[in-house]
């Protein structure tokens, strides 16, 4: 009589188990999906910020043609800019100070996305300088699309951190 | 949470300071951060006029602004007649001579953009810019 309990508590233990390691395949799954996407979007970011600041006298020319800023500017930025992709980027593959690089990048993808988007409006023709000359004979709905895909690749990482870090409070 | 993106971000942005700065010294002769032009590129009036015979005077300023005025035995040579007027101009250049290049003022870009299309396009050596335009020379031929 003692027994049907006992009897049935491998029964569940092995079910649970079993939920626990297909939870655990899932888990991994989707783990490994983020960390694909976070590897391709380094892999973007480095070389875009590499091809731009071996050539910063070009990237300076790029920016310029925007017409949105003084020259001065557009040659602090040329500098810059492109190792702060490198960085931000490398904060991706490492995982360091990662959430700081994902708000960097998106804020930077947005900041070019409407400028590209203020300059076509303005009827100015002009290479983005985003991935240096290889980007110099992209059309404006190409490096349009393009903004986009990568924008709501971060917004995505950027969410699933959010997300994981109001979980963690929350336990 | 929001201290620690912003926190992450002001790190990031401080470290991208330091090998920016390096490449701004390594770069140092080849970008101006005054105008868009190399100061290899650059010359200046005096240089300018030292050349003599050597140099050619391109005018880049629009049609109107050169009939008022221009320097003596200047060329036009400005992006809005572009096609016509670069076939007179390469009847005038031979090798060897250097190219001089003005627009209005310290801030206008024709000169830079017409120099820029004179060595992409029309692939001619020695094109330099003339720093601070027509007012430069202007100042220093009163």
């Amino acid at each position: 009589m003692n027994q049907t309990p006992n009897a049935e508590r491998p029964i569940l233990s092995v079910e649970s188990s079993a939920g626990a390691t297909t939870s655990n395949i899932k888990h991994r799954t989707s783990n490994i999906f983020w960390r694909i996407l976070d590897f391709v979007l380094a892999g973007i970011f480095i070389y875009a910020g590499a091809l731009k600041a071996s050539d910063p006298v070009q990237f300076a020319s790029d920016i310029d043609n925007y017409k949105i800023l003084p020259w001065t500017v557009s040659v602090a930025l040329a500098f810059y800019l492109p190792w702060l992709e490198i960085f931000c980027a490398l904060g991706l593959v490492f995982r360091f100070l990662y959430r700081g690089a994902l708000s960097i990048l998106t804020a930077a993808i947005v900041v070019f996305t409407l400028a590209t988007i203020a300059a076509k409006v303005r009827g100015l023709d002009i290479t983005c300088g985003c991935f240096g000359h290889a980007s110099q004979n992209w059309s404006f709905p190409s490096h349009l699309a393009t903004n986009l895909a990568i924008l709501a690749a971060l917004l995505a990482l950027l969410f699933k951190v959010a997300s994981q870090n109001r979980l963690r409070n929350a336990v | 949470m929001k201290s620690s993106f912003v926190g992450q971000a002001v790190i990031l942005a401080a470290l991208a300071l330091l090998p920016s700065a390096g490449e701004a010294i390594y770069f140092r002769d080849k970008i101006s951060w005054r105008s868009a032009i190399a100061p290899s590129e650059m010359v200046t009036v005096e240089q300018a006029r030292a050349w003599g015979e050597n140099a050619i005077w391109v005018d880049a300023r629009p049609d109107e602004e050169f009939a008022r005025d221009h320097v003596p035995g200047a060329l036009l040579l400005n992006e809005d007649r572009w096609n016509e007027l670069v076939p007179q101009f390469l009847a005038v250049w031979s090798p060897g001579k250097k190219i001089v290049v003005y627009c209005s003022s310290l801030s206008c870009n024709a000169s830079r953009e017409v120099a820029r299309r004179l060595r992409k396009e029309a692939q001619l050596p020695d094109v330099f810019v003339l720093e601070g335009g027509w007012e430069a020379w202007m100042k220093k031929n009163r």
